[in-house]
């Protein structure tokens, strides 16, 4: 089925995500020092290091949650500047081309199911209701949760609440998509039933960039692995050879410290 | 004891203070959501008005408010009957208590519901009208549904504006009879037969909220 997830979801392709000396201080606080990293259209970046050492912060800046100091964000054809006013359909622009999933799924729980993955492609594509649903029923029937569609995100498991969550954000068509330790909330094996989905994705050429945990994934699904410590890269370059011959000492000790668990 | 012929009264008078319940909290929790958005804003000038409504709104007792309506804003031109002041005051004090109901339930909805919202590309609008309001509107039902019951019971104060409402028959019935314990008595119930039963309600509903949205 590996195949089917993104060709019906892409109708656009994927596109490459470039961001160039990007800088992010919260107060005193630098977060992110002047970090730069390319990932090719169609291609699987894994994002790891330490606690506290800018991920997630430089994951949220590619889509704008957080608002970088400097740096330049390229997705597909869109380009943010840093320090810039970004014009609100600039902004739409580039949050509906980049899908990003949470370590806590965030479903709106107010919502069925099938609202979570319809409402946001009736109010961001235009599409009717029908439309909206009927797509949202076909790619949930593809992460086998179709019968799911009329229940509360409340009566599903966190590894079903995730993959509605990444259906969601596909539903939109986006052409790269970021995930912030998906599979960070959950137990491993229902870890795996995320991961199993967020492979056929990248198998099916989606652009990811994926803060992980999951060794065993960055190595086999990636093709480039980004070590981050300070808010500094401090280490990359091809997933199995990293994990084999770490060159930096940090990156060393974060490894061994990661595959002891 | 003859009681029975005053209950039409009474019944009368219930009513009124129904009415004057309905219409303070429609139009209280309507103006106390506008004012939560105010306060919450960032735009100083919406703000800071915002703020002062509510704050006065909450630091006066509403028999103060009553007396302000009524007996004092018809030196500045404004002339209210009894039932319209009773209204406008009671609505006032509503709003205001609501509105910081309203506000710790918007506030209360998980930042990552925004982020999501965001993230997805939903424009703001629609993002706090379809994402934000309803699960915050849901975490303030039980504060409103007290304070509804607190409102149906402030409905008494209205008597010292001679509206008609229950309150004040029961005092006209017991000055007639001079029947004050057992007539007031009366009064007492039909207030607790209704707020008591309210607030069972509410408990229950506080109670189902808390199972979640299935
Ligand atoms: N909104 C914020 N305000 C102030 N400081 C922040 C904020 N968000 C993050 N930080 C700080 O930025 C630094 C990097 O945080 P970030 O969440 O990006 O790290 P991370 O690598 O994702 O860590 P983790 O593995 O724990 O998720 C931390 O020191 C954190 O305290
Ligand atoms: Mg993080």
């Amino acid at each position: 089925m590996s195949q089917q997830l993104i060709t019906e979801s892409q109708q656009v392709t994927s596109a490459g995500v470039t961001i160039t000396n990007l800088s992010k201080s919260y107060g005193d606080n630098q977060v992110l020092d002047n970090i730069s990293i390319n990932v090719k259209p169609g291609s699987v970046t894994a994002l790891i290091g330490p606690s506290g050492s800018g991920k997630s912060t430089l994951l949220r800046c590619i889509n704008l949650l957080e608002t970088p100091d400097e740096g330049t964000i390229t997705v597909g054809t869109t380009t943010v500047e840093a320090g810039t006013r970004v014009s609100d359909r600039a902004l739409l622009d580039l949050r509906r081309q980049v899908g990003m999933v949470f370590q806590s799924f965030n479903l709106f729980p107010h919502m069925s199911v099938l609202r979570n993955v319809a409402f946001p492609q009736e109010k961001i594509l235009g599409r009717s209701r029908e439309e909206a649903e009927e797509r949202a029923l076909t790619l949930l029937d593809r992460v086998g949760l179709r019968e799911k569609a009329h229940q509360h995100p409340d009566r599903c498991s966190g590894g079903q609440q995730q993959r509605i969550a990444i259906v969601r954000a596909l539903a939109l068509n986006p052409r790269a998509m970021l995930f912030d330790e998906p599979t960070s909330a959950l137990d491993p094996e229902v870890g795996l039933e995320v991961l199993a989905v967020m492979r056929e994705l990248a198998a099916g050429g989606m652009t990811m960039i994926v803060v992980t945990h999951e060794m065993q994934f960055a190595r086999d699904v990636s093709d480039h692995l980004v070590v981050m410590a300070d808010g500094h890269i401090i280490e990359e370059g091809r997933p199995a050879e990293i994990m084999a011959n770490p060159v930096q000492e940090r990156t060393r000790r974060f490894l061994s410290a990661v595959l002891e668990r | 004891m003859d009681l029975v012929q005053y209950l039409p009264q009474l019944c009368q008078g219930l009513l009124v203070s129904l009415q004057l319940t309905v219409i303070s909290v429609v139009f209280g929790y309507a103006v106390g959501l506008l004012l939560a958005l105010g306060v919450s804003s960032r735009l100083s000038w919406l703000k800071w008005p915002a703020l002062v409504i509510v704050e006065v709104g909450r630091g006066i007792p509403s028999l103060v408010v009553l007396y302000v309506v009524y007996y004092g804003l018809p030196s500045v031109g404004l002339l209210f009957d009894n039932f319209a002041a009773a209204a406008i005051g009671l609505t006032f004090t509503v709003a205001a208590y609501s509105s910081e109901m309203l506000r710790a339930g918007i506030q209360s909805v998980h930042r990552g519901q925004k982020e999501a919202a965001m993230a997805l590309g939903l424009p703001q609008p629609s993002t706090f009208t379809r994402i934000i309001l309803p699960q915050g509107l849901r975490s303030s039902i039980p504060a409103l549904m007290g304070l509804a019951i607190q409102s149906f019971q402030g409905t008494s104060l209205a008597y010292s504006i001679s509206v008609s409402e229950l309150m004040s028959n029961a005092y006209q019935s017991s000055s007639i009879t001079f029947q004050y314990l057992q007539i007031y008595a009366i009064t007492g119930l039909v207030f607790a037969v209704i707020a008591v039963p309210s607030t069972w309600t509410s408990v229950w509903v506080e109670h189902r909220l808390a199972k979640g949205f299935a």
